[in-house]
């Protein structure tokens, strides 16, 4: 075999070329160690840059069976890689555009590939399962995960630590509550593509905050847009954070299959959690190497909520009749949110409702990283990354918070006891103030009552 | 889509000088980052300029400001306000900058045991300034277990008096391996977890407590301590308070290898005054945009996750750094490319990128390249000075052609003045009205 035929070989052995290879690119010049957030707080973790690109050569390298002739991979014994939280800002912050983040996500499923998922990851990974189930049972499931002795059970059986944050499951899902008509599937007798949306409310909003979709919805709504909301099932993040890339891709196949009529018809795909426009924007390509039409059109369709809202307004579009809401509101940016590469539109928008006084707090990451600070070998570290934000939102002494993300919103609020809202419940909240103020300046004038009632 | 008054692409020490100075001016500032290089990369100090033979920064930028091409030659006069505008620009973060252009260049040790020329330093590399007097000892002193500072080497290289370039030396170097408490047993130790520990009060005060005890039962006689750089990374001040006053000896940081503490210093303290007021600051990708027919660049673009992130900007400051910094890209097929507008680059033509000697003193041809500008840094094709290529665009930095600054230790001064510069000639530009003002702090959109 001649050299060029093993380094063909080699690459094709690869199944993620383009991640893979950037590694090439890397200076080893450690930047991205200077902006993780894990390696920042805890030894375990040697930083992006070792686990990353350093340790790919050996899982790139390929060596000749003796004997055989053919290729076959090396693993690399070394495993903290899973201690990686996935937040992205190595890939951010890296000057030679190395993706380490990608790199580090795929190096972490491959070496779970070879044995059966732990009980506690497989189950993380299960949202609309563990959510139905909990919908199902809530009073009962509710007063469970409330109680220290079962939380401490749950702890040593599964590992899944008994002071991370689990959110209450809703009595009714966030579906359950829709009228029908909202909740079909495509059909040609929607309204136009300029005066609809296609919601995707994500497991968040269906089986613990409904009321981020009913938010969501009023102010869509208010803004002329009538939203539909098709079949849909968990993004697949939570599966691709615990390794499960080929669940994650049936998930992903799934919500293509549905989102692509709508996104080829040129309806715009709206989603309240930041974390699941990303990844059907970016991670369904760069993790689980769907980069069809499909995928494409619908990626390109999707619009975080205060991306589009923003949007709306760079247009002249967005209703801007908000009430004054006269406090401070501590906001923190998402790891997934930042991954976008849009800019935080949530502070601009804030800066269009009167006496709201939005303060980025200019943190990193609160820890949570979806699924990561859930388990019980890394919730101090996730604790420790997040304390320094923790500390800033108790400083600010306010009662309410603000993050696109419902894992770091559950994270903060259960370490700081500040209540913590997504971006378009507050704007939601200042509609109504403003509905309020427009009925008290002129009390009998019906068109400011209907406006009021419209929803 | 999002508008700014001035984009600023690049976040180093140019990008960072003239994103603030507008922001100062009132204008609404966007600066667009592929990701973070030079602040985190250089030593920290402030070099100006340096060339075999001259005595002081001022002395070999004024050389440099007579070579054909050099952008010394429009931008030297500006260097010392640049100067005095950084320094108070820092002192306000609680960084201090200690050294004048008209200084001495003293030899300063290096993390290999060598020496390299500076005038410029910050605080805490300021003691290794002064000239060495007659009986002078320097005790190079690191913590076991760190693999990025070596004292034995250090010692040895700092020993043999050719090191020093005929500058003052010390009579005795000394070289110290102390236990630190709290490392042992640890997987990794790196600059930056060094620094974080020297962030924090009660370690440092056993460190120190560690370090001071090693020096006992040494004679008692003047001298100086080289550390690691690492005296905090977010309370330097108070790290470098600490040191001097609980160690004997005057203690002087010595630069290690990337990350650089002292740089991602420099660039917490430039991000915050930024923030300040009320600019912004988006990292992670590429941004690029068109030269219109008006001769106007209207708006950047950056991939984004899935559809492109359009930055609308009544002007545009282009600080992305050399080939180093990836302002240019040398391609597979011979030529060499700006990155964002696709500017010409004045760079050496393919068969001279390849030296007979790679260790020629003149340097690399590729060093050099750049792109030329007039005198008030807007891009020019290298035949046609006199026709700018773009009326609201703006060069800045080590993206500009003619300077090298591996050899005449001159990239923070350009960086500086023609940050200035470029902030002086976009005061006003204004893009379409927006309909809300900035309210609070600026923020980072990502990292």
């Amino acid at each position: 075999m001649t050299i060029a035929e093993l380094v063909t070989r080699a690459a094709g052995a690869s199944s993620d070329p383009l991640v893979g290879l950037s590694a090439d690119e890397c200076l080893k010049c450690n930047v991205c160690t200077t902006v993780c957030p894990v390696a920042r707080v805890t030894d375990l973790f040697p930083g992006p840059k070792y686990v990353g690109p350093q340790a790919q050569r050996f899982r790139l390298g390929t060596i000749l069976a003796p004997g055989s002739g053919e290729l076959s991979v090396v693993r690399s014994p070394d495993q903290s890689v899973d201690y990686c939280s996935g937040c992205g800002f190595c890939t951010t912050a890296c000057p030679a555009d190395v993706k380490i983040a990608e790199m580090n996500s795929r190096a972490r499923a491959a070496s779970r590939s070879s044995h059966r998922p732990r009980l506690r990851d497989w189950l993380l990974g299960q949202t609309d399962l563990t959510g139905r189930l909990g919908v199902l049972t809530a009073p009962l499931a509710n007063r469970a995960f409330g109680n220290g002795l079962f939380r401490m059970l749950v702890d040593r059986v599964i590992r899944i630590d008994r002071r991370a944050p689990l959110p209450p499951f809703s009595r009714r899902t966030f579906r359950s509550r829709l009228g029908r008509h909202r909740r079909s599937a495509w059909s040609a007798d929607a309204p136009s593509p300029e005066r609809a949306v296609v919601y995707f409310h994500g497991c968040a909003a269906n089986y613990y905050e409904p009321h981020v979709g009913q938010a969501a919805i009023d102010v869509l709504e208010r803004n002329g847009f009538a939203v539909i909301v098709p079949p849909q099932v968990c993004c697949g993040l939570p599966l691709i954070s615990n390794g499960l890339y080929r669940q994650a891709r049936g998930r992903a196949r799934t919500n293509l299959a549905v989102l692509a009529g709508y996104a080829r018809a040129g309806y715009r795909i709206v989603g309240t959690s930041t974390s699941c426009t990303h990844t059907i924007k970016a991670e369904y390509r760069e993790m689980l190497d769907i980069d069809d039409a499909d995928a494409r059109a619908v990626a390109e369709a999707t619009w975080d909520i205060c991306e589009f809202l923003l949007d709306l307004h760079e247009q002249g579009r967005l209703d801007t009749h908000f009430g004054t809401l006269d406090r401070t509101l501590p906001y923190h940016a998402p790891c997934q949110l930042r991954s976008h590469g849009i800019g935080l539109p949530a502070l601009d928008l804030f800066e269009l409702v009167p006496g709201l006084r939005a303060v980025d707090m200019d943190h990193d990451c609160c820890g949570i990283a979806g699924t990561y600070g859930l388990k019980s070998e890394k919730y101090e570290i996730a604790m420790a990354v997040g304390e320094p934000l923790f500390e800033r939102v108790r400083q600010s002494g306010a009662s309410q918070a603000a993050c696109d993300s419902e894992t770091c919103r559950w994270q903060i609020e259960k370490a700081t006891g500040t209540s913590l809202r997504h971006p378009v419940e507050i704007l939601a909240e200042a509609y109504a103030a403003g509905d309020r103020e427009a009925i008290r300046a002129d009390p009998p004038d019906a068109a400011a009552v209907s406006r009021s009632t419209r929803r | 889509m999002a508008r700014a008054d001035v984009a600023v692409v690049g976040a180093g020490l140019a990008g960072l000088t003239a994103a603030i100075q507008l922001a100062e001016a009132g204008a609404r500032v966007q600066v667009m980052a592929t990701g973070h290089a030079a602040t985190h990369w250089a030593p920290g100090g402030i070099d100006a300029g340096a060339l075999p033979g001259s005595r002081t920064s001022l002395d070999a930028v004024e050389r440099l400001a007579r070579l054909e091409g050099h952008p010394y030659a429009f931008l030297a006069d500006g260097l010392p306000d640049a100067l005095a505008w950084l320094r108070s620009a820092l002192g306000a973060e609680g960084l201090d900058l200690v050294g004048e252009l008209t200084d001495p260049l003293r030899a300063i040790p290096t993390a290999i045991g060598s020496t390299r020329l500076a005038a410029i330093l910050p605080d805490g590399m300021a003691a290794a300034l002064p000239a060495w007097t007659a009986g002078e000892t320097l005790v190079v002193c690191g913590p076991a277990g760190f693999r990025d500072f070596w004292p034995d080497a250090i010692a040895a290289g700092l020993r043999r008096p050719s090191t020093w370039r005929g500058h003052p030396r010390p009579a005795r170097v000394e070289a110290l391996t102390v236990e630190l408490p709290g490392l042992a047993g640890r997987h990794n130790l790196s600059s930056l977890d060094l620094a974080r520990f020297f962030d924090d009060p009660d370690w440092r005060a056993t460190a120190l407590e560690a370090i001071a005890r090693a020096l006992e039962g040494r004679p008692q006689e003047p001298g100086r301590i080289a550390l690691p750089a690492v005296l905090g990374l977010h309370d330097h001040p108070a790290a470098l308070a600490a040191a001097r006053e609980r160690l004997p000896l005057a203690p002087f940081e010595v630069a290690l290898v990337p990350p650089s503490v002292p740089g991602l210093r420099l660039f917490a303290a430039l991000r915050a005054t930024l923030r300040r007021l009320g600019g912004r600051l988006q990292v992670g990708e590429a941004v690029h945009g068109v030269i219109g027919a008006d001769g106007r660049v209207a708006e950047l673009r950056a991939p984004a996750a899935a559809r492109e992130f359009v930055l609308t900007a009544g002007a545009i400051v282009l600080a992305t750094g050399g080939i180093a910094g990836g302002g240019i890209v040398a391609e597979r097929a011979g030529s060499l490319v700006e990155s964002v507008l696709g500017l010409p680059v004045d760079g050496p033509e393919r068969g001279d990128w390849l030296l007979v000697d790679p260790f020629d003193p003149a340097g690399h041809p590729l060093e050099a390249a750049g792109i030329r500008t007039d005198v008030r840094l807007r891009p020019v094709a290298p035949g046609a000075l006199e026709r700018p290529l773009a009326e609201n665009v703006r060069i800045a930095g080590s993206l500009l052609a003619g300077q090298r600054f591996l050899r005449q230790r001159c990239g923070d001064g350009v960086a500086i003045a023609s940050g200035r510069l470029a902030a002086l000639e976009l005061r006003g530009s204004g893009s379409a009205p927006r309909s809300a003002a900035v309210v609070g702090a600026g923020r980072e959109a990502r990292s």
